[in-house]
């Protein structure tokens, strides 16, 4: 198949995914029990006309189709995705705020483990059944099976006396001695340190285990075989061959796990009272605010699509048994 | 991708004929150490949870000591927020765990399996619509969806084990799409077909035995994550009612457990999660080795109950 | 964790009622002289309870109403001590001998943080503005001025307040609304007024524009508020620099964090770390009465069709004395509780009634009151009434979490020892509340439930929230009793303030007899500072260290 098919193809279904979570996003916040302006109006002695405004406001008298090309025309032509029923401020300015926060904890997490899951992959796959085998791939497994909220809460446990376990900065302190900007990355990278190693604990027994085999495979590979006949140092071989084969799992491993990251760093945000997406997304169910709730998972479910169809491409570029 | 189906195909075609599948699994259970582990590691937790609330101490609801009490003679593994002995809550809510592991991964392999046989035997138009379908719940952000609906609808047993099960299906259904698939151009079930065998006999006699084992392996690592789901949602506070590990950590936290120093409140259960989980990952990574080694290289990587499965592009969803 | 919501709308449902009002005048602040302290310096307080928004007309969490004590001008204010109104803006004020007219005296030559005029013009604006949309966008404000039909500035420093009936807590109810300033708002007190809800009213890279001893310079969303020591502030100015409101979401980080000196004050500080604390020599415990309550509700509503024995005054009688208070004090709290008896509680003083005593915990008189009913235990041990067995769900909020689970229990296992079998149910407050209201607000589903209440000083919320006007507001019982609802207008215009008390104890018998709620307990007040800071002990209250009655905690405190 055709390179620019291929690509052209996992693009339109990319797209199509899109608009499926789109909609399923309308129709599953749509569909909740509970009318949203009753759960958003908590004075009592709210008059019929308030309520009427407020529901005429966000657009409830209308019929289901209405309001869903509403939601569509608003989200596609003006990235407007309503107000929160809390604060009545744009949804779209606070997720971005979150995302911000969250993002560089994810980052650092992530590259960590996959820092840690290559090097313990490769020294697995280097020494197969050795010792270092043995624990690697144990420990792997291990932090991999266990709880992210207790291996963040035994961190707390841990480590409370000497690190920060919560918040993202010490603002208010910044603020009254007005700390340089190296200050405030230390801060703030104090304040990661044991969010971030969290996550990196969570997620480096899978590429731990993916990189392994991966080397593995690729160690027993045909042209290996023929390059240690040659008489080329094995060292070379394997960090020729083998690594850069192994890259493709793991970019793609990366790429697809990125998606859901982002998403599944929820628990670890609130271990730690970290201020990013994840918080908002519990915070925001409950206190029912449909829009809020459905801002976040559409961003959520749209970062996986992308990471998805990024994934796609890697594989496509990196595997060489795809024929063209 | 079509480039890369027929090598899969051909992968499984070197799996020995279908009736020693069931005798694979015993075969390598005996052999590799680290499924017997896993086997022994599940065993003992299903039996903890048949029998341990019979075998526990106390009472896992009312208080037999004092607040937050550290491991003693009297109480194995201390008291929690409430005075409650920990070790009978242990007992208890092991069951409650793997019962919503256990039914949850069943509700999967029901609906996933289903799916599977159903796309891969038919094929065409049919088995598009269904990965369409399961395409977009792999982009689900789950957790978030869980916490939703287990919100909106009320934490219930069943509500939670519904919500886990329905959202674990896709992997499974991946597996038995292409499984089916390469079993159904096998020479004879070609033969039963121009032999005039009906489409249910077909699917009955000869592919159902063959997925079996399959599925089965797919199901062990399900109740893995089902698990892990479970205490994710307790977390959340939108758990199962009752006592469950998921719970024990969810009041650990809740309770101030790590800076009164309490560790006992909160490190059995989650120990307690990850060796079931780790028991039921080695043994299905087992059965699935001795069904098909070639299976698990293209899997590319350890399927990720967190984040979803990858999509497997090796399988040809590109289609 | 949220708090309840019902703590801050408790200030938005505020009707007629009485005060005790100091009449004539105010005293000038009790503040003592700050001139011997240190100044300077800033300090970080920790909460669990967010700041939803800064917009008075939106908001509903208490750490706003505080925040806004803070940053904005009231009329009056509590002492701390005494819980007798003294000056804040309005330094002298008097009532009409019909009670219908207030006068207020303000503060002459005040501005606002920006240099503005700070005048009676900004309270008329902002009391004005909340008449006009009362029923519309200010709604959240409106119960503040019930009766009141008008409002005039006749110069910059007098504010004439006037109702249409002599409404005995007036200075109860002003006290709650902050005064804006008018030249910021007016221009979204406009059209249909939406506007006013949709202002952030957060600083930007200005502080926000402020009136009260601190101007809020920074704020951002369920993290921090900063509070800058505002020198344009009419009364007598902060002794620290500033303070910072840091936002946990769990009580494990809040405590570790006092504890590693992060932050140097916690306030509602989790029962379970009380003693860790309290083991710590450079932290100071406080620990005092409250005025929080925790309910066990009984559905009261006439209109409910199933499970008629819960009616049953013995059943709730035998309900109450299967409840074993004194545990669940020790036990879910750890002792930083009192037992439960009315619901006006010790906490508010006078108003409460102390010859009214919850029932003991007695197992026999409760299996034999419901013998007596005629409700025999079945096969399992499980009473049967009415053809069903006495076997109930309790709907349970969210915010009740923790303790509350403990609390939960002990009532199971008590109930089961009666006969009566209880089961839990989990739901996110909007749920229960909804489950609570029943069809069309009827009452007529749920049976039993349990959440708390956060009510003011002043007894009038939670007597009004038993009244049949309460339905499908702040009921969440379906109670309906004519006699208690004439209570409660009468309380409500009773000016004399011997007579209202009179009035509001009877209001507690009754509800204490029918029994829509077993009063489980009152929570104490606990909070924490580093003894780096002195003064906090002084303006400690049954609300705790931040709060919307006084601005006294935060402007006397300083460095030790």
């Amino acid at each position: 198949m055709h390179r620019a098919d291929y690509v052209i193809k996992r693009l339109a279904f990319a797209i199509m995914t899109v608009f499926v979570a789109i909609t399923v996003n309308f129709v599953l916040f749509h569909a909740l029990p509970g009318n949203a302006v009753s759960g958003f109006i908590r004075a009592p002695h709210v008059s019929p006309s308030l309520r009427a405004a407020l529901t005429h406001e966000f657009g409830l008298d209308r019929s289901l189709w209405q309001q869903y090309a509403l939601y569509l025309r608003e989200l596609v032509f003006h990235a407007n995705l309503g107000v929160s029923f809390t604060d009545s401020q744009p949804v779209t300015s606070t997720l971005a705020d979150k995302l911000q926060n969250t993002i560089p904890m994810v980052f650092v997490g992530t590259s960590l483990a996959i820092l840690v899951g290559i090097v313990t992959g490769f020294l697995s796959a280097w020494r197969r059944s050795g010792v270092v085998d043995r624990v690697s791939t144990s420990s792997a497994i291990v932090f991999y099976a266990l709880p992210t909220q207790f291996i963040g809460m035994v961190l707390i446990l841990l480590f409370a006396k000497y690190l920060p376990t919560a918040g993202m900065r010490n603002e208010i302190n910044n603020y009254f001695s007005s700390g340089s900007t190296w200050s405030n990355v230390k801060d703030i990278g104090l304040h990661m340190a044991l969010p971030a190693a969290t996550l990196a604990l969570t997620l480096f027994g899978e590429y731990t285990l993916v990189v392994r085999s991966s080397m593995l495979e690729t160690l027993g590979e045909d042209y290996v075989l023929t390059a240690r006949a040659k008489g080329l140092p094995q060292r070379r071989i394997v960090i020729a061959h083998a690594l850069r084969n192994a890259m493709l799992p793991i970019a793609t491993l990366v790429a697809l796990s990125l998606g859901f990251i982002v998403a599944g760093a929820i628990l670890v945000e609130i271990v730690f009272s970290w201020p990013g997406i994840g918080q908002l997304v519990y915070s925001a169910v409950s206190n029912r605010d449909y829009p809020m709730l459905q801002g976040a998972f559409l961003i959520l479910t749209l970062s996986v699509v992308f990471f998805n169809f990024i994934a796609d491409l890697l594989y496509f570029k990196l595997d060489p048994r795809i024929a063209v | 991708m079509k480039s890369v189906e027929p090598a899969l195909a051909e992968g499984t075609a070197l799996v020995a004929r279908p009736s020693s599948g069931g005798n694979e699994i015993v075969r390598v259970l005996k052999e590799r150490r680290s499924a017997l582990a896993g086997l022994v590691i599940v065993g003992f937790f299903v039996a903890m949870a048949v029998f341990g609330p019979a075998l526990a101490p106390y009472s896992w609801t009312q208080q037999s000591g004092p607040v937050y009490a550290p491991p003693s003679s009297e109480h194995w593994l201390g008291t929690d927020d409430s005075g409650v002995d920990v070790l009978s809550e242990m007992l208890y809510g092991g069951r409650t765990s793997l019962i919503v592991g256990f039914a949850a991964a069943f509700v999967a392999m029901i609906v996933g399996g289903g799916i599977g046989v159903v796309a891969g035997y038919a094929g065409g138009g049919t088995d598009n619509a269904l990965m369409r379908t399961t395409d977009y719940f792999l982009v689900i952000p789950d957790l978030v969806l869980m916490i939703v609906v287990a919100t909106v609808f009320g934490p219930s047993l069943s509500h939670v084990i519904l919500v886990i099960g329905l959202l674990l299906w896709t992997s499974t259904a991946r597996i038995v799409r292409s499984q089916v698939k390469s079993i159904r151009e096998r020479v004879y079930v070609r033969r039963a077909r121009s032999l005039g065998a009906s489409h249910r006999r077909i699917v009955a006699q000869h592919i159902l035995p063959q997925v079996a084992p399959l599925l089965i392996a797919t199901t062990v690592l399900t109740i893995a994550y089902a698990i892990f789901d479970e205490s994710a949602l307790a977390f959340l506070g939108v758990g199962v009612p009752g006592v469950s590990w998921g719970t024990m950590l969810e009041r650990a936290f809740e309770r101030t457990a790590m800076t009164q120093g309490a560790w006992w409140a909160f490190v059995p259960p989650g120990l307690a999660i990850g060796l079931v989980v780790i028991g039921c990952y080695l043994m299905g990574q087992a059965i699935e080795d001795a069904l098909n080694p070639r299976l698990r290289v293209a899997h590319l990587s350890i399927k990720s109950w967190r984040f979803r499965t990858t999509p497997n592009v090796a399988e040809g969803d590109a289609s | 964790m949220q708090r309840s919501m019902k703590l801050a709308a408790s200030i938005a449902a505020l009707a007629l009622v009485a005060t005790a009002c100091t009449g004539g005048g105010g005293d000038s602040s009790t503040n003592p002289s700050n001139d011997s302290v240190k100044t300077g310096g800033h300090l970080i307080l920790g909460t669990l309870s967010n700041i939803d928004t800064l917009n008075p007309f939106v908001t509903f969490q208490q750490n706003s109403y505080s925040a806004f004590e803070y940053i904005y001008p009231q009329l009056v204010q509590y002492d701390t001590k005494t819980l007798e109104f003294i000056s804040d803006f309005a330094q002298k004020w008097e009532q009409s001998a019909d009670g219908l007219t207030w006068t207020f005296h303000t503060t002459p030559n005040a501005t606002w943080s920006d240099e503005q005029p700070l005048t009676a013009n900004d309270a008329a604006f902002t009391f004005n503005t909340i008449l006009k949309y009362g029923d519309g966008p200010a709604a959240n404000l409106s119960g503040g001025l019930s009766h009141v039909t008008k409002v005039e500035a006749p110069d910059d420093n007098t504010l004439v307040v006037t109702y249409s009936a002599p409404v005995a807590n007036v200075l109860s109810n002003l006290q709650q609304i902050s005064i804006l300033p008018q030249h910021v708002w007016e221009q979204y007190a406009v059209g249909d007024g939406k506007a006013l809800r949709q202002f952030p009213n957060e600083p930007t890279d200005q502080p926000l524009v402020s009136g009260g001893p601190f101007e809020l310079a920074k704020y951002e969303k369920d993290q921090v508020a900063i509070f800058q020591r505002n020198p344009n502030y009419y009364g007598t100015e902060a002794s620290i620099e500033g303070f910072g409101l840091q936002y946990f979401s769990n009580d494990d980080s809040l405590v570790a964090a006092l504890r590693n000196g992060q932050i140097q004050a916690a306030i509602n500080v989790p029962v379970t770390a009380v003693a860790s604390l309290k083991g710590d020599a450079s932290l100071t415990v406080y620990d005092g009465p409250g005025i929080t309550l925790r309910d066990f509700i009984i559905n009261s509503s006439p209109e409910k069709t199933t499970n008629l024995e819960l009616q049953d005054p013995k059943v709730r009688m035998a309900m109450e004395y299967a409840i074993d208070r004194d545990t669940i004090v020790k036990t879910a709290w750890l002792g930083y509780a009192e037992p439960g008896s009315t619901i006006v509680a010790p906490g508010t003083g006078d108003w409460h009634d102390s010859q009214i005593q919850g029932l003991p915990y007695d197992i026999d008189s409760a299996n034999t009151l419901l013998d007596q009913a005629g409700y025999a235990p079945g096969p399992d041990g499980i009473r049967i009434a009415n053809g069903h067995p006495m076997s109930y769900t309790v709907l349970f909020a969210s915010d009740e979490t923790g303790a509350g689970d403990a609390a939960f229990r002990i009532i199971q296992n008590g109930f089961q020892q009666i006969g009566i079998e209880v089961t839990q149910r989990k739901m996110d407050n909007d749920a229960v509340n909804t489950a609570i209201l029943g069809t069309d607000n009827t009452y007529d589903q749920f049976d039993m439930a349990m959440w708390d209440w956060f009510p003011l000083i002043d007894p009038d919320f939670i007597l009004s929230v038993l009244t049949k006007a309460q339905w499908g507001g702040w009921s969440d019982t379906g109670f309906d009793n004519a006699t208690y609802d004439k209570l409660y207008e009468a309380q409500g215009l009773a000016i004399e303030p011997s007579k209202r008390q009179q009035i509001v104890h009877q209001m507690q018998q009754i509800a204490f007899d029918e029994r829509p709620y077993i009063i489980l307990n009152y929570n104490q007040v606990i909070d924490a500072w580093s003894n780096d800071w002195a003064g906090f002990d002084d303006s400690e209250s049954v609300l705790g260290l931040f709060n919307n009655l006084s601005k006294a905690p935060f402007t006397e405190v300083h460095q030790a």
